[in-house]
């Protein structure tokens, strides 16, 4: 990580009529880094990784890449690897036709022993030996997103961008691939960048995640830190993981509809909120204890693991309570009746 | 409605007896979905063509035709060189006009299908291009004569620039003026079907074909024809079928120089020698049965469609 990142980003802005799809993006990526770029619908992350392949020219802000700045290279000159979301197979060509396309067609010419060779390659690599004459109509869904992996990698590209590669496929093909993407990565040791919508993917797959937050970068950092110190409020919020209430700071404790809250953390943020993760929530009697958000059970749903709680405050917001099946048999609580749901002070995040 | 209570009180029947049936019935059923379709070929399709192909043996005398079989027509047919040369130029004005078409009107339908990815806009020009049918065909084909002859507009307007000082006079009355006539009106059948299967293409598979370091030709070459493809077909062989078929350019436009197999059917008709009608009729449909099934041949239409 000391050395000269890959990939360096400075400023990047994009927009959309008066429509802001990127904000002063900067970020580094580094050698053999995985890096998940983690945001809602809309926050800009297919945005920033087709900027970066070049199908979109940023209005500001510089790109390079390896030392080189590309802000405006032609996409065919980037020698960066792209895979879509939906394959983009050629549909009218072979598996291995699909692979040897770049090495055929792309601006440095191999003579044909030397692209069979690697396209053979490349189809053990993903394992797709075996299929290599056919039609890419006639495989399955985790055969395509391989095909599309492997017509990308055998370009040796220095970076590899990923569109939501996992979205278009089964739960649990998506698992499977997940592991495969990052052993293929670690073999290879070349950076990916892996736009996903979903927070545990991001989590899982990354060496450190960016989350993207309406055009701009709301945090980037090892999956663990993301996961226990959200930078800001909408970090917590699209992890999914975490009740954030409003508020404001007030002295040493937190002032917000609900009460008063003391907590462990503190994350500076232009922005003032209060989080606490859905498995430090208690729920107990109405009360009996205290701090304590006074709340009416809703409904629960069975995760196998765990059981989430849902309960809904006296002014309607729905907050998420998760027990462990480990600590014991869940407590069962009736439709409607009060209870309060209380922490440990340590475990609340506060932001401002 | 006695009757479809009747047969449906009957169905039920069976239903509740015997499933098979009404497996059956139902496939018995959907078999009368395409009656009326198959008995308006029969009767103005097949037996016409039976009968054309008959006819084209009978014994044509000077006013009176009769069905005792002979190969005379035929042997007129392919003893003359007026006939034979106007199988040659049929066959020449086609293949040049299906050249022709696909030269225009390829880079039109790319434009069209690819390069205008607004549907609306698209769907706009696409009509463009079908606004000169709101003409008559006669009147679109007569209305070259003003436009290429001698003191038409393109000479008047190329004198006036001072490009040429002589009129071309090579403009109507040609093959030239059939081939400029025949692209006109069939472009447009090239046009749609190709801008078709190009609207079809996933911007993604051009975008991949980029990152993988393609050049716009390489990817012209190598995915967007190939994609586009059975448009072309289906293109081809609308064209085809009408140009083979075609009379009406050839005579207003070549000042009847111009000899199709469909201006001989036309004269010969006009003097009912209805034999030699026939066998040049039979000549042209079987022309044309290569011609779709060499297309069909180099596309799996079964597949894309």
């Amino acid at each position: 990580m000391s050395e000269e990142p890959i990939l360096r980003l400075e400023g990047l802005t994009k927009r959309f009529g008066s429509q802001v799809a990127l904000s002063d993006v900067t970020f580094a990526v580094g050698r053999g880094e995985y890096v998940a770029l983690l945001g809602p619908s809309g926050s800009g992350k297919t945005t920033l990784l087709r900027s970066i392949a070049g199908f979109e020219i940023p209005d500001a802000g510089k790109i390079i890449l390896s030392g080189r700045e590309i802000t405006r290279a032609n996409v065919y000159e980037r020698g960066i690897g792209f895979v879509f979301q939906n394959f983009a197979l050629f549909p009218h060509l072979s598996v291995k036709d699909n692979i040897a396309f770049g090495l055929r067609n792309g601006a440095r010419r191999l003579s044909e022993d030397e692209v069979l060779s690697r396209v053979l390659q490349a189809i053990a690599m993903v394992g797709l030996t075996g299929l290599e004459e056919r039609g890419v109509a006639q495989i399955s869904g985790g055969q395509k997103q391989r095909v599309a992996l492997a017509r990308t990698l055998v370009m040796q590209p220095k970076l590899v961008l990923l569109d939501e590669p996992l979205g278009a496929l089964d739960a649990n093909l998506r698992l499977r691939m997940r592991a495969e993407l990052r052993q293929i990565r670690e073999q290879l040791g070349i950076p990916f960048l892996h736009v996903t919508g979903s927070e545990t993917e991001a989590l899982a797959m990354g060496d450190r995640v960016i989350v993207l937050d309406q055009g701009r970068i709301g945090q980037f950092g090892r999956p663990d830190e993301v996961y226990n110190r959200p930078a800001t409020p909408n970090v917590a919020r699209f992890l999914n993981r975490y009740n954030v209430f409003d508020g404001a700071l007030d002295g040493e404790v937190f002032a917000s509809a609900y009460g008063r809250f003391a907590f462990g953390i503190r994350m500076a943020s232009t922005e003032s909120a209060y989080a606490v993760r859905y498995d430090r929530l208690v729920a107990r009697q109405a009360g009996s204890v205290s701090p304590a958000i006074r709340v009416s059970y809703i409904a629960s749903e069975y995760l196998g693991a765990a059981i989430m709680h849902f309960f809904e405050t006296n002014d309607g917001k729905v907050v998420e309570v998760e027990h462990h099946l480990s600590n014991g048999p869940p407590s069962t609580f009736s439709e409607g009746e009060a209870y309060d749901l209380t922490w440990t002070a340590e475990d609340g995040i506060v932001f401002g | 409605m006695s009757t479809i209570e009747a047969t449906a009180g009957k169905e039920a029947a069976v239903g509740k007896t015997a499933e098979p049936d009404q497996g059956r019935s139902s496939a018995s059923r959907s078999y009368l979905l395409i009656a009326p379709s198959v008995i308006w070929m029969a009767l103005f399709l097949v037996v016409p063509l039976a009968m054309i192909v008959y006819v084209s043996f009978w014994t044509q005398s000077t006013f009176k035709i009769e069905p005792k079989l002979t190969l005379d027509s035929w042997q007129t047919f392919f003893g003359s060189d007026t006939y034979l040369n106007s199988l040659w130029t049929t066959l020449r004005i086609w293949l040049i006009v299906l050249v022709s078409t696909f030269v225009l009107g390829y880079p039109t339908a790319l434009f069209v299908g690819l390069f205008v990815r607004n549907k609306t806009l698209q769907t706009a020009l696409l009509v463009l291009c079908v606004i000169p049918f709101w003409t008559s065909f006669l009147i679109r084909v007569i209305a070259w004569r003003p436009m290429l002859g001698k003191e038409g507009a393109i000479n008047i307007l190329l004198m006036k620039f001072g490009i040429i000082h002589q009129p071309i006079e090579a403009l109507l009355f040609t093959e030239l003026s059939v081939v400029i006539g025949m692209t006109q009106i069939y472009v447009v059948f090239m046009v749609g079907p190709i801008a078709f299967m190009l609207g079809r293409i996933d911007p993604n598979v051009i975008e991949a074909a980029r990152d993988l370091g393609a050049s716009f030709w390489r990817i012209l070459r190598k995915i967007i024809f190939p994609l586009s493809l059975p448009g072309v077909v289906v293109g081809a062989m609308f064209v085809s079928v009408m140009v083979l078929g075609e009379f009406a350019t050839s005579a207003a436009l070549s000042g009847r120089k111009v000899n199709l197999l469909g201006n001989i059917i036309v004269t010969q008709v006009g003097s009912l020698k209805w034999a030699l009608a026939s066998v040049v009729g039979v000549i042209l449909t079987v022309i044309m049965g290569f011609v779709i099934a060499g297309l069909l041949r180099v596309v799996d239409l079964k597949k894309e469609l």
